[in-house]
């Protein structure tokens, strides 16, 4: 008797949710009343996850699928048999940290986008998956200087520190010197050779004090962070690939993919910008603005709600 | 085994003697760190526990609050002055002087209060004014328990400004927080082993300072005294 009440109290609530979610999702403006099919859109335990998992699902639904959510779902470890097992369809990935999670970190990934994510879906194919086009936004480890270095040197990518390396110090973690992506790839890649090394932290709040008393000029930071705005730091372009390419990427199941969902989702991917997952988590992370409006207002920038 | 035999390697490497994360600028800005730390919680700590011993007065007060003080957390102190003084060796500074001050207070007061009043009275007899009394009779006669405060603060200072590493400072703490990032266990034992080598070696030469320091007369009896400061010193 009890058990069936709460059952049934359960499917409501399940219910009421997916409904929820569907309205949230559903900026479209044209009411279909027959769906195109219902997806399930998971996102990654951090708040740029949420947003890009909330940009693909009101994307869809605009487009007229039915979308579920299952944000915050959990670590990759979570989410990848979830996937695997059809409880989900699609989550936001990132081509090179997924790639060596499926190929078990073989080391696989580089710094080329394409090639990491060809590699990727040969390893998600026997898997029954699919990896859609890498967009160019990217969330990966990346140096930065102050505006005023910038301009003073006239920076815009790592290849012009190796003149004035020897002018300039690095703050990073103190696992730096011995990390292949930081000052050894640095030297080897781009023939950078700093004054001096700092060891201070990852992107946390050493770094930022560090460049705020300008006791370091180059910091190691992650590329989408959303206060590099504020604290008036850029990220120089790795245009010689030193990094493992982190490009936000799509991953879904082959039976999802229909023809129409990829080129909704493709047509997502070649807009974003790694500048516009900065203002994105710049405005849930410091202005605490929901992942879900902070995805609307970009989809409408970019012309998909009428 | 093993530990010590790379250990032993570690220290063998000439790379490890010279430059900007060698031993012995490493070793420079360990001891220039506790240094500052000390001589500064020592202008605060001694004067207010000479004269509170001197007088007599409000000294459970001073005791108590420098007992309060004790049980700081250094490392809460210290990520506290990063959040107010921002990046440098001034936070690093702050928590290492609470650390320095408690037991010199502590000592101080104990070792002034401890002087025999008959010898004060001797020495107010023979025509000494309150100042001369002070310096000339009383503080000679405190030496040892000033010494073993100040020697207390000194080893602690040393052993905790390893700590300094965290918010990117200098010292022997960069092998074991570097190390530690760097998964180079070896480079974590060595900066151990240095700093507690460091800290031994400000014991002894603090104590060669206080044999110099104290006064014949009360060299003859030194036994007894010695066991007083060690008394204090653990307390």
């Amino acid at each position: 008797m009890n058990r069936m009440a709460y059952s049934g109290r359960f499917l409501a609530g399940i219910a009421a949710l997916v409904f929820m979610a569907a309205a949230c999702g559903g900026s479209s403006g044209t009411p279909t009343t027959t769906s195109k099919g219902t997806l399930t859109v998971a996102g990654f335990n951090f708040p740029e996850s949420s947003i890009l998992a909330e940009i693909y699902g009101q994307a869809l639904a605009h487009d007229g699928y039915t979308i579920n959510y299952k944000l915050l779902l959990g670590t990759r470890e979570v989410v990848a048999p979830a996937l695997e097992s059809g409880q989900i369809d699609i989550y936001p990935g990132y081509a090179a940290t997924d790639l060596e999670f499926y190929n078990k970190s073989a080391g696989e990934a580089n710094g080329d986008a394409v090639a990491t994510t060809a590699k990727l879906n040969s390893h998600l194919q026997p898997l029954g998956l699919l990896a859609l086009d890498p967009s160019p936004a990217v969330d990966q480890n990346a140096f930065a200087v102050t505006k005023a270095t910038q301009a003073k040197y006239n920076l815009t990518k790592l290849s012009d520190l190796a003149p004035i390396g020897g002018q300039l110090t690095l703050g990073a973690g103190p696992e730096c010197p011995t990390r292949p992506f930081c000052l050894p790839g640095l030297k080897k890649t781009y023939g950078i050779t700093f004054k001096a090394f700092k060891p201070l932290d990852t992107d946390g709040p050493l770094t930022r004090a560090a460049f705020k008393n300008g006791s370091i000029d180059v910091g190691l930071v992650f590329s989408s962070d959303g206060d590099l705005n504020s604290l008036g730091l850029v990220v120089l372009q790795d245009d010689k690939h030193l990094e493992n390419a982190d490009n936000v990427v799509p991953i879904l199941r082959q039976a999802a993919a229909s023809d129409e969902v990829k080129k909704v989702l493709n047509a997502i991917d070649a807009k974003l910008s790694t500048a516009d997952l900065v203002t994105l988590n710049s405005q849930v992370s410091i202005q605490h603005q929901d992942p879900d409006a902070v995805a609307t207002a970009w989809l409408q920038q970019h012309n998909y709600s009428s | 085994m093993s530990v010590i035999v790379s250990a032993a390697q570690w220290f063998a490497d000439p790379t490890r003697w010279s430059g900007p994360d060698g031993i012995p600028q490493r070793l420079l800005e360990h001891v220039e760190i506790s240094a500052a730390s000390v001589a500064i919680g020592a202008l605060i700590a001694l004067p207010i526990g000479i004269l509170l011993g001197h007088y007599g007065r409000f000294g459970n007060v001073a005791i108590n609050i420098s007992n309060v003080g004790r049980a700081l957390p250094s490392f809460g102190v210290l990520v506290i002055a990063f959040q107010v003084f921002g990046l440098g060796n001034l936070p690093i500074l702050v928590a290492l002087v609470a650390l320095a001050i408690p037991p010199m207070v502590t000592n101080s007061y104990v070792g002034l209060r401890e002087v025999d009043p008959d010898v004060k009275e001797a020495a107010r007899g023979m025509g000494y004014r309150e100042l001369a009394q002070l310096m000339r009779v009383e503080m000679p006669l405190a030496v040892p328990l000033l010494m073993a405060g100040i020697r207390t603060s000194a080893v602690q200072v040393v052993a905790t400004a390893t700590l300094a590493a965290l918010i990117a400072g200098g010292g022997f703490g960069r092998y074991v927080i570097d190390g530690f990032a760097q998964q180079d266990y070896t480079k974590v034992f060595a900066g151990a082993v240095l700093v507690g080598v460091l800290a031994m070696a400000t014991e002894l030469s603090l104590s060669g300072v206080e044999r110099l320091l104290v006064p014949r007369g009360l060299r003859l009896l030194q036994a007894p005294v010695a066991r007083r400061a060690t008394t204090f010193k653990t307390a």
